[in-house]
This record gives C-alpha cells, sequence and structure tokens, in this order.
C-alpha cells in the first residue's frame, strides 16, 4: 500500500515537472511583432489546412503525385507570392488547425474558418476573403420532408466538430440533436445511412457534393447571421499583426478582381477528374502510401520502443533507487494516459520547445509508449527465469554483465516472444492514431480516398483488410521464430 | 599440504527476519578433506552450505577461503573467489538455452579469458570423466536427471576449483539415477578433491567422508569419523536420526 502511494507521488510530481516545463517554455514573453520579417526571412509561407472539405482544400491525385487543392488554397498561394516567399502546406484535422499556429507550427491556418468572436479571442483573423453562406446537406429521399431548414426543427444534425456550423445548429435549429464528427466524409456517410438527417456545412461545399452525388440536396441554411458567420478568413497567432497586414493585402486584391470565382471553377475542375473512377484500383497508390507510412512508423517506433523498454526494465532492476522510481513512474504514467494526448502533447506540447515534424513527433510518441509496454513485458520475462539459473551463473563466478547476457536475457527472450510479438501487433493498430496529426498513415489516406471519392464505406473495408493483411503476416512470422525457439531447447 | 586450511567457518550465525537458522557455527576444512553434512530436514544444511560461498549472506560471524574472510570483501573480489569454489545444486541448473558443451565452457571463456579451444578441450575430457562425451551438443532438456546431474559436476570442474560444494546433489533424482551421481563423485573424492557435501546417502557418506557433522535446529551437534558417528553417536539427537535412517534402511 505504501509502495503505491509512493509511486502515485513519483508520478504526480513528474507530471508537474513536465507542465511547469512545457508552460514555462510555451509563453514566451510576447516580444515585439517579427511575424512578417519571420516569414521573410525563411523565404518561406507555411500553412495549415485540412484537406476534406471541398471545394475550399481537398486532396487529389494528378499525374500520380498528390497535391492538395481547391479554393484557400489558391488564396495562399496569391498571398505567398505576393510576400515573395515559398508556400508550405501541411495538413491536419480542423480541430487542430488553431492550436497549429498558436503553438508556432504554422504561420497560418486556412480553411474556411469563419472568424467568429469566441475565435478572435484566441487568434487573430484577416479580413474575410470569400462568404459563402450557410446551408444544410439532406438526402434527396427527404426533400419533401424537409423543405426548408424550418421543417429541420426535431431532427438529427450533423456538423464537424469544432466547426461554425455545429455551434450553429445547436443554437439555432429548436430541439435538435447535434451530432459532431472529425471529417465531413464522415458526416456525409452518416447521412447518407440515414444516422442523421441533415449535415450542416457551408455552401460551396455542399453544393460541391450534390454536384456529384446525386442522392444529395442542398437546402439554404435560413440563418440570419452577421458577416463573421458566413465569412471565411484567415487565422494566425496572436500579436502577428505585421503579417496580418501583409496578407489583408493580398485579400484585397483578391476581392477586387473577383478571383475566388476562378479559383472555385478551377477547384470545380479538380472534382469532375475525381469522381470519373472510383474504383478503390484507381486508389491503389494512397492505399500503398498509407500501407508504407503505417510500416515505417511501425518498424521504427517498435526497434526504439524495444530500446526504451531494455533500457526501463534495466533501471527497474537498477540498484540506484532513484532509477528505479523513475522508471516505475514513467512506466505508470504512460500506461495511465491515451495515446492520442501523447500524440497530440509530443507534436504540440514538446513542438512548442523544439519543432519536430508531424511524422517524426508521431513515431517519438508511439515509440514512448511502445517502450513503456515492452519494458513491463521484459520485466516479467526476467522475473520468470528461475532464480537457480542465476545462483548457477553466481557459484561460476560469472558476472552480473555476464549473467544477463548469456543467461538470463536469452531465457526471458524466449519467455517474453509471445508477448512481444502481441504488442507489435497492436503497435501497428495503434499507430493508427497519428493520422490526427497529419501523418499520411494508412487512416489518413483512407480519409483522404473517402474524401477524394465521395464514397464512404468501401475504403474503410479496403483498410480493414490491409491492416489485416499486415498483421497476419507478422503473426506468421512471429510464430515462425517462436517455433524455432521452442526448438532450441 | 594436506593440513591447508581450505575453508574456516567462526561463529556462524545466520538469521531470516527471526528466524534462526544458523546458530554459532564454526568448523574447518582442510585440503583434500571430504566432509559430508548430514541430519534432519530444517537442521540448516543447505543454508550452511550455501553461505560458504556466499550465496546467503551471513548475519554475522566469519567465512574464511583461504585466509579470506569472504564476509568482508566487495562484490568484485567476492566474484573472483567463487570462481574457486565449484557448486552443485539439488535442481541441476544447468542453462537450457546452451548446449552441454555450451555449459561447460561459458565461465572458462567468460571468466577465466580461456581460448575456446582450450576450453573446449577442458570441457570434452570433463565430459568423458562424467561419461557424457557424447552428449555434448545435447541440450539439457533432452537428458535424464542423473545425467544433467552429471553434466553440472563437470561445469563446475571446469573451472578448477579449490573445493567443490554439494548440495543434496541425488535428491531430485529417480533412486536409479542416484548411482551414477555418486559414482562421479566417489571418483572425484579419490583423487583429492576438497569437498563439502550435504547429503542423504549415508552410504555414499560412510564410505568417501573424512568426516561426517551432523546438524539439527542450526547447530553442528557432532563431527566425527564416519564408523564413528555411524556405529556410535554420542549425540542424543544424532543417536536417535541415525537409529530412523538404519531402521528405514
Amino acid at each position: 500500500m505504501k509502495k503505491s502511494l509512493k509511486a502515485i507521488i513519483q508520478t504526480l510530481i513528474m507530471i508537474a515537472a513536465v507542465f511547469t516545463l512545457t508552460t514555462v517554455f510555451s509563453n514566451p514573453a510576447s516580444a515585439a511583432d517579427t511575424s512578417l520579417q519571420r516569414v521573410k526571412q525563411r523565404g518561406e509561407l507555411i500553412m495549415v489546412t485540412s484537406p476534406d472539405y471541398p471545394p475550399y482544400e481537398f486532396q487529389v491525385n494528378k499525374n500520380g503525385k498528390d497535391k492538395i487543392v481547391g479554393m484557400d488554397i489558391d488564396v495562399a498561394k496569391k498571398v505567398a507570392k505576393d510576400l515573395h516567399v515559398k508556400l508550405v502546406i501541411k495538413s491536419m484535422n480542423f480541430d487542430s488547425l488553431l492550436v497549429a499556429i498558436q503553438t508556432g507550427k504554422a504561420d497560418m491556418a486556412i480553411g474556411g474558418i469563419n472568424p467568429t468572436a469566441a475565435r478572435r479571442q484566441s487568434v487573430d483573423f484577416s479580413k474575410i476573403y470569400y462568404s459563402g453562406g450557410q446551408s444544410f446537406l439532406i438526402n434527396s429521399s427527404d426533400v419533401n420532408k424537409y423543405k426548408s431548414a424550418k421543417n429541420l426543427r426535431g431532427a438529427t444534425i450533423g456538423a464537424q466538430t469544432g466547426t461554425l456550423q455545429y455551434g450553429l445548429a445547436k443554437k439555432k435549429i429548436p430541439n435538435s440533436t447535434v451530432k459532431g464528427m472529425d471529417k465531413s466524409t464522415d458526416l456525409v456517410l452518416a447521412l447518407k445511412t440515414h444516422k442523421i438527417d441533415a449535415l450542416g456545412i457551408e455552401k460551396p461545399s455542399a453544393e460541391a457534393y450534390v454536384k456529384n452525388d446525386p442522392s444529395l440536396k442542398m437546402i439554404s441554411s435560413g440563418y440570419h447571421l452577421n458577416k463573421n458567420e458566413i465569412g471565411a478568413a484567415i487565422a494566425f497567432k496572436k500579436g502577428s499583426g505585421s503579417l496580418v497586414a501583409a496578407v489583408n493585402k493580398s485579400i484585397d486584391q483578391i476581392k477586387k478582381q473577383n478571383l475566388t470565382e476562378q479559383y472555385l471553377a478551377d477547384a470545380g475542375k479538380y472534382m469532375k477528374v475525381n469522381t470519373v473512377n472510383t474504383s478503390m484500383f484507381h486508389y491503389w497508390k494512397y492505399f500503398a502510401k498509407g500501407v508504407e507510412y503505417t510500416i515505417l512508423i511501425s518498424v521504427v517506433s517498435t526497434f526504439f520502443g524495444v530500446l526504451i523498454g531494455v533500457i526501463l526494465a534495466l533501471m527497474r532492476f537498477s540498484k540506484q533507487k532513484w532509477l528505479r522510481g523513475l522508471a516505475i513512474s514513467y512506466t505508470e504514467f504512460i500506461r495511465g494516459t491515451p495515446l492520442m494526448v501523447q500524440v497530440l502533447f509530443v507534436y504540440f506540447g514538446i513542438g512548442v520547445v523544439v519543432n519536430i515534424p508531424a511524422l517524426i513527433s508521431g513515431m517519438i510518441a508511439v515509440s514512448l509508449n511502445s517502450g513503456a509496454y515492452v519494458a513491463e513485458i521484459i520485466r516479467g520475462g526476467i522475473n520468470s527465469v528461475a532464480k537457480g539459473q542465476t545462483e548457477a551463473a553466481a557459484s561460476l563466478g560469472l558476472s552480473k554483465g555476464d549473467l544477463m547476457r548469456f543467461v538470463i536475457l536469452p531465457q526471458a527472450f524466449k519467455n517474453i516472444w509471445p508477448a512481444l510479438g502481441n504488442e507489435f501487433i497492436s503497435l501497428i493498430k495503434e499507430s493508427s492514431i497519428v493520422s490526427i496529426i497529419g501523418v499520411t498513415d494508412l487512416i489518413y489516406q483512407l480519409n483522404i480516398v473517402r474524401a477524394d471519392t465521395y464514397r464512404g464505406v468501401m475504403p474503410i473495408f479496403v483498410a480493414m483488410l490491409l491492416y489485416f493483411i499486415m498483421t497476419f503476416a507478422l503473426t506468421r512470422v512471429l510464430n515462425h521464430f517462436e517455433g524455432k525457439m521452442k526448438h532450441a531447447g | 599440504m594436506q593440513d591447508k586450511k581450505i575453508l574456516e567457518v567462526n561463529h556462524l550465525n545466520k538469521k531470516f527476519g527471526d528466524n534462526e537458522i544458523l546458530k554459532d557455527i564454526n568448523g574447518t576444512v582442510k585440503s583434500g578433506e571430504v566432509i559430508c553434512v548430514i541430519g534432519p530436514s530444517g537442521a540448516g544444511k543447505s543454508t550452511f552450505l550455501r553461505c560458504l560461498n556466499l550465496l546467503e549472506k551471513p548475519t554475522s560471524g566469519e567465512v574464511k577461503f583461504e585466509g579470506t574472510d569472504l564476509t568482508h570483501v566487495d562484490e568484485k573480489q567476492l566474484i573472483n573467489l567463487r570462481e574457486r569454489m565449484g557448486m552443485v545444486f539439488q535442481s541441476f541448473n544447468l542453462f537450457p538455452n546452451m548446449t552441454v558443451i555450451e555449459n561447460l565452457k561459458l565461465a572458462p571463456i567468460r571468466v577465466k579469458h580461456m581460448k575456446d579451444d582450450e576450453a573446449q578441450k577442458i570441457a570434452m575430457h570433463l565430459l568423458d570423466r562424467v561419461g557424457l562425451a557424447e552428449k555434448a551438443d545435447a541440450y539439457p532438456s533432452s537428458l535424464s536427471g542423473g545425467q544433467q546431474q552429471r553434466v553440472a559436476i563437470a561445469r563446475a570442474l571446469a573451472m578448477n576449483p579449490e573445493v567443490m560444494l554439494f548440495d543434496e546433489p541425488t535428491s531430485a533424482l529417480d533412486p536409479e539415477m542416484v548411482g551414477e551421481v555418486l559414482e562421479v563423485m566417489n571418483e572425484l573424492a579419490k583423487e583429492g578433491m576438497t569437498m563439502v557435501v550435504v547429503t542423504h546417502e549415508m552410504g555414499f557418506a560412510k564410505e568417501v567422508a573424512d568426516e561426517v557433522w551432523f546438524m539439527a535446529d542450526g547447530y553442528i551437534l557432532e563431527r566425527n569419523k564416519p564408523e564413528e558417528l555411524f556405529d556410535n553417536p554420542q549425540n542424543e539427537r544424532a543417536k536417535d536420526f541415525i537409529g530412523k535412517i538404519i531402521q528405514n534402511v
């Protein structure tokens, strides 16, 4: 009892230390505004977006190359061109866009973001570059039921989490149930399978869907809104006045020349191309890339996970009390928090101090996580080796190192192999969580294919099959080695 | 030479918590001597033997190996001294992840930094001596208990120890395998190896021992030449114990 209490206290101290460290680093004294200067010095304008929202931004495969296109991208290109810098596009969940600019992962976020009063409290906005207006998507079969938004009273309405549409539906449609999801593709699928009755979405997006899918219809929202609630603007970190001013100049030009018309038309062309061939084979390159990244993340994380696990396990057997305590706290803490939170923490939290790319962040988080589990597996394996082995080795005068290397670890390894195998397999599956920070693993690619094809279920099925093939193949390999080890005494 | 003290134990005490296992044990083992330790179970025989190479740390008292007090040396010195004291366990404790020959070669190569071919030669010679040369490349799990124990003896001998400690080496064996192990030990004794043997094999003790120590309740109650102790025990407890054993035989 006393021991576990001590472990808890140690863990809490560690959490507090980490927290203090990150808050100290994440609040650099808000010095003079150098936002524009920084971009110019770097020669790059880094934007972050959530490319699942046609025609604002979406991913296409043109001549075998992945590309993020859409009206917002054209706006950003124009801005970058006017600033005489290169545009760098990063993608992640809509939820994370504002966090990304607050933590300095990007200079600006663009993604059909409505500059509401609430958002203005945490970020700066440019002028509005486009006013789309709000609408609802419904199933064609329901046209008579939902002639206008007024008929939606009491209905179940879907909207992307963290968007204005979500808040509006909650506030303005009486007695409605609002369901939030991360991806608009998921929402469209939910609509088509009648999990929701209507989907709150911006007009250009709704129009794009209706054009590509005859089973969907659009109705006007009927909301009375001010321009901040229908317009889209670019978001910046607070205190980026100089950059905002420069960007506003470009937006003035865009509005004067009505460039968004042209941008939307271009985006529409891409969407037409997309719907010609929605066979999954057509998208094999997407899936291949996803599989490639999933395997890459899994292999790297397995390697470092085992490395970290071995180190932690050795710490657990150390004579130094503080080393043991540290290893216990680490293991308890990692096992007591979700991998998803760890991924976000490494990317956004640690990212405040050192800027780590999403892929590396994902690998670090998954490795750190796996290390804790591997450590426990190894510890159990070592403890399972009979005490007599240690005594026999000691009586022969073997050093502690040799005892571990030649006697304990080879035997422990045989015992831990099956458990370690399970850990590797769950690692393949759990690595899917890194898609939330925009790593192009299988899940991420799956969502892109879904956004691209307007087909909800088929890509999920393909991804499921691919995951199964990967884990099944690994199981076979592991079993093969397990059999070999059994043979050797 | 014959009088050289290999092991010397002075006022040895061992407690596990409040439980006193060994009480003021004294004794000397001279070079070439074979000491058999007998007594009822729970007497502290195994604990006593394990204190001799410090697998158990004595609570107080001295354990001197060739004049060096093992209770007052650091870990590194202890490891150095231990390699010169061979030990054979009741449960063999062969390394199951290695072949027989690898079991024998590990310590000579890693501890004595012997060349592989030299270690191989010594190991094969020893395996031949315990009659298991043909099992060199087998894994321990494929051997019988008796064979495993003979390998364990050979493994300890591979380090060319000054003294061999045997902790009930035949207790875990099926009766038909006891003989082959005792025979190896008998040979060893004849060749002049210094041995301390905790055993229930009274026949072996009678034939091979230079001196038999009778232990009960954590004390050495009587020590004597085997014929004296078995035929004419002085201590009441020893009398009782030996009487029971002879009845059973």
